[in-house]
């Protein structure tokens, strides 16, 4: 029955009396039948509810909020994609029972869903990699859980070679985090303040009862090779060149140890740009280029790279009192050791 | 699908409007179109080319508009400043700057070189968080009516082209290939991740 806004106020007392489960089944009810705009924002008003009002319901609607994945609109799906992710980071038990219908969206028909699926699965992996080595026991389910994210993992590597532009954008983006990922912080890395309480490799115990430590930093290696490999590919378009010389940038400030490897890619790239690319793309790569070799050269580690990487900044254009600019002093701390 | 645009130039009224209208199909579409500032101030044409009405970005439309009937109205009656700020404020009550922008867009068009290089700069300089990207197009365009006519023609038509594609982020490069051919303008075209 539709009443309008008046009309309503009159039946408030009614609305009020419903509890947080009552009003959540009342807008599951209603999405089932209203077209997409309307199911998209009733769907978002259950999310509200049982992740933040009254957590204590999360598990008890899961079921009927994941049913919509096999929605005919792309975007409900996409909004069940952002609901796992959140469910999942609010209660990481919930991977074990979710994990798998993320794998099936991975593998949706529409791209604007494979991609969004890719975003969640760069979150949710180091959800798992965490609460797996903060699990004092691992279960047999973890252990699944964790196979099924690694099958996944590997997968979306895959994407790197897939068709869709789009698509590859996303796995080289996926590929840069699980690269940092599955390294070693250490003190000269430069850690964004919101990813301070991320995962990554000196975190997980070399005794793991089912994590490997050395497997997944052989995995941390060889992504970083795809992803070089991948940046030398003679047809790659220049979004997707683009997007790698950025995530080549932030690798080498968070791993410094990888500094060498960035700074040799970006002198191969510079030699050889890919044949290709248009004129005015060129320009656009050129302009990235410079931008995260500043963004590399400002790094303190960058001391045994500065000159090549000045080479490089002239000859793409910049005055050498701005290269000198952007140098970091050496550090105080390397002159006189304590 | 449903593309947020930032346009970013000086003479925006044109193109905004042209875009924002709710007569264009564009909006019909979900076409969702806000313009900004990069600068620290907003700067409106004055008397003479170094003598530019400086604002800040509390500054409404309608405050502008007012200063500038004080100052000379015929002046800015006649190169068209008062009637752009008079439909600015139909739009919303004052500009706004791209850096104090939290909100998250699908694509960004700006219409000068210097200002691609501080979206750039912004974008780049924020944390990453979701990996979600954002396509950067900057499309060359002179600050005067003229030219911003001809650029509001050429971006409309090219949202229009994008607000068609089925897939945006695997057509786009073609898209402004063609483009670039068609207007004889260069594009720098580039991706960023929030």
């Amino acid at each position: 029955m539709e009443v309008s806004s008046d009309e309503g106020e009159i039946q408030t007392p009614s609305v009020i009396d419903m509890t947080t489960s009552e009003k959540v089944v009342d807008l599951l009810n209603q999405a089932a039948l209203i077209p997409t705009d309307e199911k998209l924002t009733a769907l978002k008003q259950v999310q509200e509810l049982i992740t933040n009002k009254d957590p204590s319901l999360l598990d008890n609607f899961l079921d009927e909020i994941i049913a919509f994945q096999t929605d005919k609109s792309i975007e409900v799906r996409k909004f069940v994609i952002g609901f796992i992710e959140e469910a999942c980071k609010r209660d990481n038990e919930l991977l074990l029972r979710l994990i798998a219908n993320l794998n099936m969206l991975l593998r949706d028909e529409s791209v604007n869903v494979v991609k969004k699926a890719i975003l969640t699965l760069t979150q949710l992996y180091k959800v798992t990699l965490q609460w797996l080595v903060r699990s004092k026991v691992v279960s047999e389910r973890q252990e699944a859980c964790w196979d099924l994210v690694t099958q996944m993992k590997g997968d979306v590597l895959a994407l790197l070679d897939s068709e869709n532009d789009g698509v590859r954008t996303h796995a080289i983006k996926f590929t840069e985090s699980l690269i940092i990922t599955l390294s070693a912080r250490t003190s000269d890395s430069d850690i964004p303040k919101r990813q301070e309480g991320d995962i990554s490799l000196d975190k997980v115990p070399k005794d793991h009862s089912y994590i490997r430590y050395d497997v997944l930093c052989e995995e941390g290696k060889a992504a970083l090779e795809k992803l070089l490999k991948f940046m030398v590919h003679p047809a790659i378009s220049s979004i997707n060149l683009t997007t790698a010389l950025g995530s080549l940038a932030t690798i080498a400030r968070q791993r410094p140890m990888f500094m060498s490897e960035v700074v040799q890619a970006y002198e191969t790239l510079h030699a050889n740009l890919p044949p290709t690319l248009a004129k005015s793309q060129v320009s656009s790569v050129r302009k990235n280029l410079k931008l995260h070799l500043v963004a590399v050269l400002k790094h303190p580690c960058s001391l045994e790279f500065q000159g090549q990487i000045g080479t490089l900044l002239l000859d793409l254009g910049m005055p050498q009192s701005e290269i000198t600019r952007s140098t970091p002093a050496p550090r105080e701390q390397r002159k006189r050791p304590r | 699908i449903c593309v947020m645009l930032v346009i970013i130039c000086l003479l925006v009224a044109y193109i905004t409007e042209n875009i924002m209208s709710p007569t264009t199909q564009h909006t019909k579409r979900g076409f969702d179109v806000r313009s900004f500032g990069t600068g620290s101030h907003v700067k409106l044409p004055g008397p003479a080319p170094d003598k530019p009405n400086v604002y800040d970005f509390k500054t409404t439309y309608v405050q502008m508009y007012n200063d500038l009937v004080r100052k000379d109205k015929e002046l800015y009656t006649q190169n068209g400043i008062l009637h752009m700020l008079d439909r600015n404020k139909r739009i919303k009550s004052k500009p706004e700057r791209f850096q104090n922008c939290k909100d998250k867009f699908d694509l960004v068009i700006t219409c000068e070189e210097r200002v691609y290089d501080q979206v750039l700069e912004d974008l780049n300089s924020r944390e990453q968080e979701t990996l979600q990207p954002v396509h950067v197009i900057n499309v060359d365009i002179q600050d005067n009516h003229e030219e911003a006519t001809l650029g509001a023609f050429l971006i409309c038509e090219l949202c229009q082209c994008i607000q068609h594609t089925d897939d945006m982020e695997n057509e786009i490069d073609e898209l402004l290939q063609e483009f670039e051919d068609k207007s004889n303008r260069p594009f720098l075209h580039t991706v960023c991740f929030y």
